[in-house]
């Protein structure tokens, strides 16, 4: 069965036996959309930005302070130079340095499918299918639907003025359906997936495999962000500046933000050697745990994932050589050792300390399924050499404590952007 | 380090033998405690002096056996545990058996070892259990399950812990099931020998609930078979999952398996009990409620803040026991989730604490797209 809640504009919920209609209400309003500049688009998801932040039934919500920071005119901008290099390429034929005309065509139908472990990011794909003027077919978890509706909700209320001539929020809206549908379904699935001209996949290894493999057009492109692991990493004269205990709290905030359920969250803490032991590192974590508002700090988890992390706390209780940091809640678990590894996550904010002698002892465990490595090291030259070869070996994103969950692109290596779009030619006579 | 004689004794209090030897429901529950808690730190105190791995646990919680002032301080142990500890509190000499779970679900068997006074602990508290549901006389003792359950040969299992625990009540034992190419069926001699000879019998029998349902209950219904004893009682426990997977609810369990033994639901009695603490078995009353008996004790932890959970709120059960000398069994945190029912109020009677099992514990899988940093394979 599929639930269509948004479709051309009207946020009705219906159930429908396919996507045909759905697909082609997108693809007939996604032309409105192509048509209008991309200044504009930027400046309608910038005052959305500003409308979110002001409505207080959903301006409290994990990560909606976020996307308005996020859909900052500035920041918009800069994304798509990023991901275009110039962003006339969006609205028309620009010359290029081969001397050719060259123009971004949206790819058309965007199916996206959105994992379960993040409120915000469906609402991340679909501004970014926006910003390539691209239609959306998205399929959500059911439990994040009515924050996304809520956001989406305030576009049509939006209008802006870009060269004389006024632009609303209600034709990037028209250009988006929002369907719920049993992902087991491989009918339903494989119906969806045909109806794409691009599909973007987030998820878990099992989901995206299963995705990937369903049918789709010759013509299709497949954008998959599976998934990941992250990790971080202190050197020496990082750990013994004067900023340390501070990123102590960024990376607490880094591990408890999505309760570790991220590709982004960090599972272990790498420390050079330095003048301060691996106990007295963990004990300044624990005081940064302790720290954190009570909305990160205490957050529902399973019971099974309960289980998993009394039965870790206890194997390093038990052991010889290792130990474990945590309060007598199930609030945040800090797991010591000496194996130079990187260890199975178990989630809902456990993580793993290991001293090293140096920080080139990570390098070999890094591979293409490392995202982000949060690094302190202070020294340039030190810091270029480690990432280069990190990011070699498959390391996506070499970042700060405090910035590992922020959503810049490239993400996961891909330029999301230029991925959306097809780079067409027009030569000259 | 292990003393001779009884040593857990405390002044005004009672010795582990005399608590083993009183009636199993007969004490309030807040007497109990005071009983059970000086035991509890003395045998806590030899654990961490026979124990590497218990004095590790012990020292980096920062726990004080002496300062501690309630059951629900004592520390836990997470029941996994044995799969990958040896949680051995006596000198290896003085065990004489090590009981090995199947290990179904994780492949892994836990470790009990035992040593004789923990082996013969076990026996009288499960017969002291047995003699409030079934009185003192021995009876015939029907195993619905196969002969081969009971072999030497078998890995210890909580089908044959079943067996062999329940059996010392046994004058006779009778196995309903046969065994053959690994395929369950039933043992028509013996049910046709049970059913020309042993009809006005007093009879108990023992199974696996989901064995119980899906082989003899479906065959027996095909064949239209059904028994009359004089006196029966059914003890039957696990698998309840796979139960609910069958939209079988207890009382229609009770309801259909009553009529097969011609008898009423309330003798068709679940309990719940688990290799890592034999000798203790909870078993339902009349009013479905299970029951803790002296010996022992049931905490319910909330899964989030693993504090004691009030009255009606589900959460972990952890078992307490002062039966072991030679493994840690004085606390046991399991995977399963129950809810605590009352205190010394059940209208069955029985004094103590009395819960209801509510399920196993989901297996946490990673979720999101944070995965394992293992790659693929090309």
């Amino acid at each position: 069965m599929i639930t269509c809640h948004l479709m051309g504009g009207k946020f009705e919920t219906q159930v429908c036996q396919d996507f045909d209609e759905i697909s082609r209400s997108v693809d007939a309003h996604r032309e409105a959309l192509a048509e209008i500049p991309l200044d504009a688009i930027i400046k309608v998801l910038d005052a959305l930005g500003k409308r979110v932040l002001n409505n207080p039934e959903i301006n409290t919500l994990p990560g909606v302070s976020y996307i308005s920071l996020w859909l900052r005119r500035e920041n918009l901008d800069r994304v798509c130079r990023v991901n275009y290099s110039d962003k006339r390429y969006l609205d028309g034929f620009c010359k290029n340095e081969m001397n050719v005309l060259m123009m971004a065509q949206p790819r058309g139908v965007v199916c996206h499918w959105i994992a379960a472990n993040m409120p915000t990011l469906g609402f991340f794909s679909i501004v970014q299918a926006l910003l390539s003027k691209n239609g959306s077919m998205v399929k959500m978890p059911e439990e994040y639907l009515p924050l996304i509706l809520s956001i989406l909700r305030e576009l049509p209320e939006i209008s802006v003025d870009y060269e004389g001539v006024t632009y609303s929020g209600k034709s990037l809206l028209d250009a988006i359906a929002i369907v719920t549908f049993e992902g087991k379904s491989v009918g339903v699935s494989e119906k969806f997936s045909l109806a794409a001209d691009c599909r973007i996949i987030f998820g878990g290894s099992e989901a995206v495999r299963a995705i990937s493999r369903l049918p789709c057009r010759d013509h299709c492109e497949t954008i998959i962000f599976g998934p990941k692991y992250s990790f971080a990493v202190f050197d020496r004269g990082y750990i013994e500046s004067d900023g340390f205990k501070r990123a102590l709290d960024q990376l607490a905030k880094d591990v408890a933000i999505f309760n570790q359920m991220a590709c982004s969250s960090p599972h272990v803490m790498f420390v050079e050697k330095s003048l301060y032991s691996t106990e007295a590192i963990a004990s300044w974590l624990r005081d940064a745990f302790e720290r954190l508002p009570d909305a990160l700090r205490n957050q529902e988890i399973s019971s099974g994932l309960s289980a998993k992390i009394i039965n870790a706390r206890a194997r390093y209780l038990l052991s010889d050589g290792k130990n474990c940091i945590a309060p007598r809640d199930l609030g945040w678990t800090i797991l010591i050792d000496q194996d130079v590894c990187l260890e199975e996550p178990i989630q809902g904010k456990c993580i793993f300390i290991k001293e090293i002698t140096s920080v080139d002892e990570v390098i070999p465990l890094v591979n293409h399924k490392i995202q982000a490595i949060s690094i302190g090291i202070l020294d340039q030259v030190k810091r270029e050499a480690f990432a280069r070869q990190v990011t070699y070996r498959g390391a996506d994103r070499i970042v700060t404590p405090g910035t590992i969950h922020d959503f810049t692109l490239p993400w996961d290596g891909i330029m999301t952007l230029s991925r959306l779009v097809r780079w067409v030619i027009l030569r000259s006579n | 380090m292990m003393p001779n004689s009884d040593p857990f004794q405390e002044q005004a209090g009672l010795t582990r033998d005399e608590m083993i030897a009183l009636p199993p429901y007969s004490q309030e529950d807040r007497h109990k405690n005071e009983l059970l808690l000086p035991i509890i730190r003395e045998q806590l105190k030899i654990a961490r002096c026979n124990n590497q791995q218990i004095d590790n646990y012990f020292s980096r919680l920062g726990v004080d056996i002496d300062a501690i002032q309630r059951l629900e301080d004592v520390p836990y142990m997470p029941v996994q545990m044995f799969k990958y500890f040896d949680l051995r509190t006596c000198p290896e000499h003085e065990i004489v058996k090590i009981l090995q779970s199947s290990g179904t679900t994780s492949g892994t068997p836990s470790r009990i070892p035992l040593d004789k006074a923990t082996a013969l602990n076990q026996m009288k508290a499960l017969k002291s259990i047995l003699s409030d549901y079934l009185g003192e006389k021995r009876k015939i003792f029907l195993v619905i399950d196969h002969e081969g359950i009971n072999s030497p040969e078998m890995a210890f299992s909580a089908r044959t812990a079943g067996v062999r625990g329940l059996s010392i009540y046994a004058k006779k034992i009778l196995y309903l099931l046969k065994e053959e190419d690994g395929k369950l069926s039933l043992n028509m001699p013996v049910i046709q020998e049970i059913l020309e000879n042993y009809s006005h019998e007093e009879v108990y029998a023992f199974g696996f609930t989901y064995i119980i349902w899906t082989i003899f209950y479906e065959q027996i219904k095909n064949e239209g078979i059904r028994f009359s004893f004089d006196d029966f009682t059914l003890f039957h426990g696990g698998g309840w999952k796979k139960m609910q997977e069958l939209a079988v609810s207890k009382e229609m369990f009770s309801d259909k398996i009553a009529e097969v033994f011609h008898t009423q639901p309330a003798n068709i009695l679940d309990f719940y009990g688990m290799a890592e603490q034999t000798g203790i078995i909870f078993v339902d009353c009349e009013f479905g409620n299970k029951h803790v008996p002296t010996f022992s004790q049931v905490i319910i932890r909330d899964p989030l803040t693993l504090e004691p959970c009030e009255i009606g709120k589900t959460g972990f059960i952890e078992v307490m026991s002062i039966l072991a000398d030679s493994y840690y069994d004085q606390a046991i945190l399991t995977e399963d989730l129950g809810v605590l029912v009352g205190v010394d109020d059940c209208p069955c009677g029985r004094k103590g604490r009395y819960f209801r099992f509510v399920s196993r514990v989901e297996k946490a899988e990673p979720r999101g797209c944070g995965d394992t940093f293992r790659e693929s394979s090309r």
